[in-house]
C-alpha cells in the first residue's frame, strides 16, 4: 500500500486493522508518532465553556444598560443643546449699525419706523424685545421718523429721548447733547429732568450748561440734505462735525475754538465746505493729506 | 434548504447554545493561528460580544462565519504580524519513568525544534495540523470549522507534516 495513503489514512483516524499493521511497518512510524505526541504538547490554552459563557453574558449585561439608552440620550442631548443655544444666541444678539467717517446710512426697525445715521454713529437695537419695548440705543447721531406705536426710547449716554410718533434729530457728540422735535412731541430726559419739545423745538446742552435756541423752521435736518448748518454754535462742534464728514484731522492751534460760529458746510466738495468755514473767520488754511492746519491770516 | 426557526439570535438561550457550539473551537483556531501573545480568550469574548451586539442582523447560520471573521479580524488588528508563539504545556505526557539526563536534553532539543518548525508553518497550515493532532479532530470536521474541503484540509494536514519532518530534520 502507498505510504501517502497511509499517512493521510493515519492523520484521519480511519486506519482499519490490515492498514494499521502496514503503517506500523513503514519506516518512517517512529518519526511520525514522535512528531505527533510532540505536537500534542503545544495543545492550547483550556478553554472552559461555560465560564467563558458566564462573562460573556455578564459583559453583555452591564454594557446592554449602558448602551441602550445612555448613548442616544447623550446624543440628542447634545443636539438641543446646540440647537438651544443658537437660537438663543441669534434672538437674543443685538442688531448693531454703525457708520463710519465721511459714511451715511438710513435703516429701518422692525416696524415702519426708519433712522438715518450721520457719519461715525453707532446704533443698536433687539429685535426680540422689539414688540414690547422700542429701544434703541445710539452714539453720535441720527434722525428718526419713529412710527406710531408704544413708547419709542432713545437711550445715549448723555440722556434718554422718548417719542410716541414723531420725527426728531439727536445729536450726541462729547460734551454735546442736541435734540430737534420736526414733528409731534417728545420728551427729553436729562439729569434724571423730563423737558417736553413740540414741532420745531429743540434741546441742547454743551458742556453740561442748557443753550436756549430759536425754533427750527426746516422740516429736516440739514445733514440730510448733505449740508451741515449752525446757529451760534462753538467753532470746535464745527470742526469736529468737519473731520466726520470728510475724515480729516484739523488742527487748530491758536485759534479760538470756543467763539461761535454762525454758517455751515456742504459734505460734497473739501475744498468750498474748508473756504466756507473758514473764511467767515478769517483764516486760512493748508491742507496735508488728511491733515488740515488752520491759521490766523 | 431547511428553514430557519429564527432569523437573528438576539435570545439569551439561543446565543448561548451558539456560544457552547463555537466558542471553544473558535478559541483554539485563534490560538493555533496566532499563539498565545494575543490572549484568544479575550479575543473569544470581543467576538461573541460584536455578535451579541449585531444580533438582529445575524441568522444563526451566519454566526459561525461572523464569529470566526471577527475574531480574526480582532487579532489582525492588534498587530500586524507578530511572531507565533505557542506554549510547551506543562503537562507533557510522561510515559517515561526513568529519564536519563542525556535523553532528556534530546528530548528537549526536539521539543525546541518543533516549536520553531511549527511557527514557520503558514497559518493555514498550523491550524489545520494542530487541530488534527492536538485535539483529535477528523478532517471532516476541521473541513466544517474552516469552511474549506475534506480534500483541502487534507492537503494541508499532509504539507504540514512533511515541512516539519524536513525542518526538523534540518535544524
Amino acid at each position: 500500500m502507498e505510504k501517502e495513503y497511509l499517512i493521510s489514512k493515519w492523520l484521519d483516524n480511519d486506519l482499519n486493522d490490515q492498514e494499521l499493521e502496514a503503517f506500523k511497518k513503514l519506516e518512517d512510524y517512529d518519526d511520525l508518532v514522535k512528531l505527533s505526541n510532540g505536537a500534542k504538547a503545544f495543545k492550547a490554552e483550556d478553554f472552559d465553556t461555560s465560564k467563558e459563557l458566564d462573562r460573556v453574558l455578564k459583559s453583555i449585561h452591564s454594557s446592554k444598560k449602558q448602551t441602550n439608552w445612555v448613548k442616544p440620550f447623550i446624543k440628542v442631548a447634545a443636539i438641543l443643546a446646540i440647537c438651544f443655544s443658537l437660537y438663543y444666541y441669534t434672538t437674543t444678539i443685538d442688531t448693531t449699525i454703525s457708520t463710519s467717517l465721511a459714511e451715511k446710512t438710513t435703516v429701518e426697525l422692525p416696524d415702519a419706523s426708519t433712522v438715518s445715521l450721520n457719519a461715525k454713529t453707532f446704533l443698536a437695537y433687539n429685535k426680540k424685545s422689539w414688540k414690547n419695548e422700542r429701544n434703541v440705543e445710539l452714539d453720535g447721531e441720527a434722525f428718526f421718523k419713529v412710527a406710531k406705536g408704544s413708547t419709542f426710547n432713545v437711550i445715549t449716554k448723555a440722556g434718554t429721548v422718548t417719542v410716541y410718533g414723531t420725527q426728531f434729530n439727536i445729536k450726541q457728540r462729547d460734551h454735546y447733547f442736541e435734540v430737534i422735535c420736526y414733528e409731534g412731541v417728545v420728551g427729553v430726559t436729562f439729569n434724571s429732568q423730563l423737558t417736553k419739545l413740540k414741532a420745531g423745538d429743540s434741546f441742547l446742552i454743551i458742556d453740561g450748561g442748557k443753550i436756549a435756541k430759536e425754533k427750527e423752521n426746516s422740516p429736516t435736518p440739514s445733514w440730510l440734505n448733505n449740508e451741515s448748518l449752525f446757529k451760534s454754535l462753538p467753532f470746535r462742534e464745527v470742526l469736529s462735525e468737519f473731520e466726520r464728514q470728510y475724515g480729516v484731522t484739523i488742527i487748530a492751534d491758536n485759534i479760538d475754538t470756543k467763539q461761535l460760529f454762525t454758517g455751515g458746510f456742504s459734505h460734497n466738495n473739501m475744498n468750498i465746505a474748508l473756504q466756507s468755514i473758514t473764511l467767515p473767520l478769517h483764516l486760512t488754511y493748508s491742507k496735508n493729506n488728511n491733515t488740515i492746519t488752520l491759521k490766523r491770516d | 434548504m431547511e428553514k430557519q426557526l429564527h432569523d437573528n439570535i438576539c435570545e439569551e438561550h439561543l446565543f448561548s447554545s451558539i456560544f457552547n457550539k463555537h466558542s471553544k473551537d473558535l478559541h483554539n483556531y485563534l490560538y493555533y493561528k496566532f499563539g498565545e501573545l494575543l490572549n484568544p480568550k479575550d479575543k473569544v469574548q470581543e467576538a461573541f460580544i460584536k455578535l451579541w451586539e449585531n444580533c438582529s442582523k445575524i441568522s444563526p447560520d451566519k454566526a459561525k462565519s461572523f464569529l470566526f471573521t471577527t475574531g480574526n479580524n480582532l487579532m489582525l488588528n492588534e498587530v500586524a504580524h507578530q511572531k507565533v508563539v505557542l506554549k510547551h504545556q506543562q503537562t507533557k505526557p510522561k510515559s517515561y519513568t526513568n529519564e536519563n539526563p542525556e535523553f532528556l536534553m534530546q528530548e528537549n532539543q526536539y521539543m525546541e525544534k518543533l516549536q520553531r518548525a511549527l511557527s514557520n508553518l503558514t497559518e493555514a497550515q498550523r491550524v489545520a495540523f494542530l487541530m488534527n493532532r492536538v485535539e483529535g479532530k477528523r478532517f471532516k470536521e476541521i473541513a466544517e470549522i474552516l469552511d474549506i474541503s475534506t480534500k483541502a484540509v487534507e492537503k494541508r494536514i499532509y504539507g504540514a507534516l512533511e515541512k516539519l519532518r524536513q525542518e526538523i530534520k534540518e535544524l
